[in-house]
């Protein structure tokens, strides 16, 4: 096993607020490998975001971080604001959910990829433009030269989106983190700006995490998943492990509640109820409350992450009775 | 954006007509210029019957606007009463006067209004913040008449006049060195400034918080760009285009006259030139000063909406 290129460490992030510390994030360890992609995926709320922002220490000030979090023999946490500075966007850089907003009106696109190259390297400016220029043709964006000249609002979404993925991998980060690429985009395009994020990673080998809540987009990016719910992650393992060996309620009650064009199906499984609140959760599981095979014990203590195989791990104390039941493995 | 400027440059002129026709009615029938004749009759009807010819009484008060607006056109603006000289001499030289206060005001106003609301922006709810918070209130509070005669106090009689107030400015300088007009400027334009800071200073802060907290900023973080750069590019860049048209409309503004600083400093701008033709019934100066601040207010206006267009790129004029 190759030594991991991102290490989180029972990472807990907490923001403060009048009514006591919201607890976005507890205990959440993993770790992502050079050149392979991660997908985490979870309800609205569920940490993956915050989780995403930790690393990459975009959190305000106020945010209570703990853990530790090891990227490339790095502390993370242990950068002052410089260092970290020379960190974001070299070798950690982001794509963002809403390329709308995401994108500074009143520079042009060309501008801001500029500006990404720039904060790194001291390139004279027509270089870097070329760059940028290129960059543009990599991400599929058509006419590049007469492109890089306008401005965000003369773009679609989905070519956007390109932008900001062509800024994203203009320092070839070794990892890229990606949170919620398509979910602002029109289905249509969807698929064209993954295929996009797909090809720029394996191009660049860098490491993608990718932040979904969308379990089809899964199925054909990720090497491994990783499923949090209410702050925790709940299962983690391969592709063929989390669906169709989950040893966890809550990833089979996500898989139950997507729709499946090809499938035999008939009907939708929604997840009854509401995820807890973040701010003095219940004790117990967080999902115990919604939970079909929920015990007692369940609301008392929360289960440990318990490794099922090398690789497969599930949060919940009743593991050993849900062992596959399809055939599909 | 030219078919834009002319357009509006054209609109410009209904709009000054109907503004003049309005004050110069209201003027008309609220005032009599022959008030001090009425007690001397029949003796001295020379001098009443040269009133009514000068300001045309025997025609309809609704007719007189147009003999006015005929004479305007040929570059007649008639003759100051109350300062004893043709009002396009008057407002030339009040003009310039007043710019000479406002311009400064206008400069050091704005950039410290800049810097303090990024100040307050990026350290909101801190000592500084609360602290310069307390102060634009102040300012917004207190009435232009007392923050002028506080300054006069501290700087004139309190630090032993150390910008020279006089009991009066003698009007356009001339003969001055640079430095003396601006130990003249100085206090006058501080007055100015202050208020306009008060002002400013609460609306950048709102501005610049509001853009601090925007998505982009967040991307031009994680491309690792030096925070400075993300404050003083990113965030003000955007914050700069409602900033603009505040600006544009306040310097209209000071350029048409303070009355009250400019009173109470007894600066010979339009302000003042304005208040005493307001009190000796000086019909044509006070339709030239309006003349003069209404097409101030709307140019400004007018450059205001196309350095919005200039400022941000999603907005075309046409």
């Amino acid at each position: 096993m190759t030594e991991p290129l991102l290490r989180v460490d029972s990472l807990g992030v907490g923001f403060p607020s009048k009514a006591g510390v919201v607890q976005a994030v507890t205990d959440v360890s993993f770790e992502v490998h050079p050149g392979e992609v991660l997908a985490v995926v979870g309800e609205s709320g569920s940490g993956k975001s915050v989780t995403a922002l930790a690393i990459m220490r975009l959190h305000a000030k106020s945010t209570i971080i703990t853990g530790s979090i090891d990227f490339d023999g790095i502390d993370i946490l242990g950068l002052d604001d410089d260092q970290m500075r020379s960190v974001r966007g070299r070798d950690i850089a982001m794509i963002f959910q809403d390329p709308m907003t995401a994108l500074n009106p009143v520079f042009t696109v060309g501008n801001q990829i500029v500006e990404a190259i720039q904060a790194h390297h001291k390139v004279p400016d027509d270089v870097a433009w070329k760059r940028a220029v290129e960059l543009l043709e990599m991400v599929g964006v058509p006419e590049p030269k007469r492109r890089a000249e306008q401005y965000p609002h003369e773009f679609s979404g989905g070519m956007r989106q390109r932008a900001m993925i062509a800024m994203a991998i203009s320092n070839e980060p070794k990892l890229l983190i990606a949170d919620e690429p398509t979910t602002a985009l029109d289905v249509t395009v969807q698929a064209q700006v993954m295929e996009v994020l797909r090809e720029v990673q394996r191009e660049t080998g860098s490491a993608m995490i990718l932040i979904t809540h969308d379990l089809g987009l899964v199925a054909g990016s990720a090497d491994r998943v990783q499923v949090m719910y209410a702050s925790r992650v709940m299962e983690r393992g391969s592709i063929d492990e989390i669906f169709y060996e989950s040893r966890n309620p809550y990833t089979r009650a996500l898989l139950d509640s997507i729709p499946d064009l090809g499938g035999v199906r008939e009907r939708l499984e929604p997840i009854p109820g509401n995820p807890p609140s973040l701010l003095n959760p219940p004790p117990g599981c967080g999902f115990a409350p919604r939970c079909s095979m929920a015990v007692s014990a369940c609301s008392t203590v929360v289960p440990e992450l318990v490794p099922v195989t090398d690789g497969h791990a599930s949060r919940c104390i009743r593991v050993d009775d849900l062992v596959p039941v399809g055939g599909a493995a | 954006m030219l078919a834009y400027t002319i357009r509006r440059l054209l609109l410009t002129i209904p709009l000054l007509f109907i503004a003049l026709y309005l004050v110069h009615v209201g003027v008309s029938a609220t005032t009599d210029p022959l008030a001090p004749f009425y007690l001397c009759l029949p003796r001295c009807q020379d001098g009443y019957d040269q009133i009514v010819e000068a300001y045309n009484l025997d025609v309809s008060i609704w007719v007189r606007p147009f003999i006015w607006f005929g004479n305007a056109l040929q570059g007649d603006l008639g003759y100051s009463t109350s300062i004893g000289a043709p009002v396009t001499e008057v407002l030339a030289d009040r003009a310039w006067n007043t710019a000479l206060i406002a311009v400064p005001a206008f400069l050091i106003g704005s950039t410290v209004a800049v810097l303090l609301s990024v100040y307050s922006a990026r350290h909101q709810y801190s000592f500084g913040d609360y602290f310069f918070t307390g102060l634009s209130f102040l300012g917004l509070a207190m009435p232009a008449f007392v923050l002028a005669l506080v300054i006069q106090n501290i700087f004139g009689v309190q630090l032993e006049n150390w910008f020279g107030i006089k009991p009066f400015n003698t009007g356009r300088k001339t003969g001055e060195t640079p430095l003396e007009v601006a130990r003249d400027v100085f206090l006058p334009a501080m007055s100015l400034a202050i208020l306009g800071i008060a002002a400013e200073s609460r609306f950048g802060r709102a501005t610049m918080l509001e853009n601090l907290e925007q998505d982009y900023i967040r991307t031009a973080r994680a491309k690792g760009v030096r925070e400075r750069r993300v404050v003083w590019r990113h965030a003000l860049r955007n914050a700069l285009i409602p900033l603009v048209t505040l600006w544009a409309l306040s310097l209209s503004a000071l350029l048409g006259g303070a009355v009250v600083t400019e009173t109470i400093f007894s600066w010979p701008g339009l302000g003042t030139a304005f208040l005493r033709a307001l009190g000796d019934v000086d019909l044509d100066l006070i339709l030239g000063i309006t003349l003069f601040t209404a097409l101030i207010t709307i140019l400004f206006n007018l450059l205001a909406d196309i350095m919005y267009g200039v400022l941000d790129p999603r907005i075309r004029l046409d």
